[in-house]
């Protein structure tokens, strides 16, 4: 399988702003140091091997979004945050070169940054294109059509021209999309919402955004080791840090990178990609909440096999 | 991970040893919101010795924030003597913004 990230911020898509591009400048020009390149291609490898990826690139501010390449034929795709816009184009590129006009989609909730993408979603006007949109709620499809009422958004959901198929599934059973097995788990958030476990060939993802672990519901957190064990990628919503999560952010409905570390670790999991990104984070912070996190996993780890700690950027793919 | 509780300096002290993770967390929670009691009833604060810790995950940190919610108002919570290790996890945790942490245990 190979996993794409549309989106990775939580809650609000952010856009950099001039000061931050100006930062990034002024800290490539210090590195570089007086150094001469011969050309753009060499100026480019030097900021590759020379900066951090804060200065030479971006995490990306738009909201969840993320591709799992691996079906017979589909797209799958879960959450259709702002990111799913960029996702839209690309597959239209993709159909164009032949790919099938399937798009399974997989909603951990139903919360505005998780559907604020499908309004434009190009392929939702394509009349050729199936899209099957896979969750947990029973209200998903009231919530895609309540956005595009008139008060919120011009195009209503009626003038769409795919054929839509909205599918519910219970926690715990195991449904076969397209050859890959996929399996629910219902998490602690507002309202509700849902992780993914995706399977095949022997290898497993887990989409697992938008879940809030009680400090004091030890069943719960039993419940996720079994559901995260011998994954080889977890994508964890790591948006607060464990401090706020049990104070001032309780209740909120997320995690933090400490906790996901620690279910990761008990689930023997392979790699960790810390995702669901605060918006009020400069890419500096966002680099230095993954230090730590990389940090914290040498500092716990004990006599286990390491776990890798990757943090998830728009464009990021992992190839599982 | 064992776990003792003694009174000196007009404060109970509770000085965890070894380690705290997913096979003795239970036991380090059990034993420091017994100590916030003993401190409660005894209208005494609470020093938490962490000098002969080496380290805690999250499990410990939980039962940190138990006791904490055990204590209230009415003892006030100090971490003492976190080694270099605890010292870095409390940081990262962001823990040392919610427990008032110092250097040594003292007298
Ligand atoms: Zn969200
Ligand atoms: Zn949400």
């Amino acid at each position: 399988m190979l996993v794409r990230f549309w989106g990775t911020r939580g809650s609000l898509p952010v856009a950099q702003r001039a000061e931050a591009i100006r930062a990034k400048v002024v800290r490539a020009l210090v590195a570089a140091d007086g150094r001469r390149f011969a050309s753009e291609d060499e100026a480019a490898a030097f900021a590759q091997e020379n900066l951090d990826f804060a200065t030479y690139g971006a995490f990306g501010g738009a909201t969840s979004c993320v591709e799992v390449e691996g079906a017979d034929e589909a797209f799958m795709i879960c959450d259709m945050g702002s990111g799913l816009r960029e996702f839209g184009i690309d597959a239209m590129r993709r159909c164009a070169g032949g790919h099938a006009r399937t798009y399974h989609f997989f909603m951990s909730h139903m919360h505005w940054d998780h559907i604020m993408g499908f309004p434009f979603f190009a392929p939702a006007f394509d009349a050729n294109a199936t899209i099957v949109v896979h969750s947990g709620h029973a209200d998903a499809e009231e919530a895609l059509r309540r956005q595009q009422e008139e008060i919120s958004f011009p195009v209503p959901f009626d003038w769409l021209r795919a054929t839509f198929e909205f599918v519910q599934h219970k926690p715990g059973e195991v449904v076969e999309v397209d050859g890959v097995e996929v399996t629910l788990v219902v998490q602690h958030h507002s309202h509700d919402s849902y992780g993914y476990r995706f399977a095949r060939h022997g290898r497993s993802v887990i989409y697992s955004t938008d879940s809030e672990h009680k400090l004091d519901n030890m069943d719960s957190e039993a419940a996720f080791e079994s559901f995260f064990k011998d994954a080889d990628l977890v994508i964890c919503d790591t948006m607060y840090s464990l401090g706020d999560s049990v104070s001032l952010k309780q209740d909120w409905g997320h995690s933090s990178n400490i906790v996901a570390v620690d279910l990761c670790h008990a689930a023997h999991a392979k790699k960790l990609a810390l995702f669901h990104h605060e918006p009020t984070y400069s890419d500096e912070d966002i680099a230095r909440m993954h230090a730590e996190t990389v940090r914290y996993e040498e500092l716990v780890r004990a006599e286990r096999p390491a776990l890798e700690v990757i943090c998830a950027y728009d464009g990021l793919e992992v190839t599982v | 991970m064992d776990w003792q509780v003694r009174k000196d300096g007009g404060r109970l002290i509770g000085q965890p040893r070894g380690r705290v993770d997913e096979t003795t967390w239970e036991k380090f929670s059990n034993d420091l919101i017994a100590a916030v009691r003993e401190a409660a009833a005894a209208g005494l604060p609470l020093t938490v010795d962490l000098t002969g810790l080496d380290y805690m995950s999250s499990r410990g940190l939980r039962a940190l924030t138990m006791a904490k919610r055990e204590a209230g108002d009415a003892v006030a919570i100090t971490l003492a003597g976190p080694n270099e290790r605890m010292r870095e996890i409390l940081a990262i945790s962001r823990y040392d913004k919610l427990f008032e942490i110092v250097d040594d245990v003292g007298l």
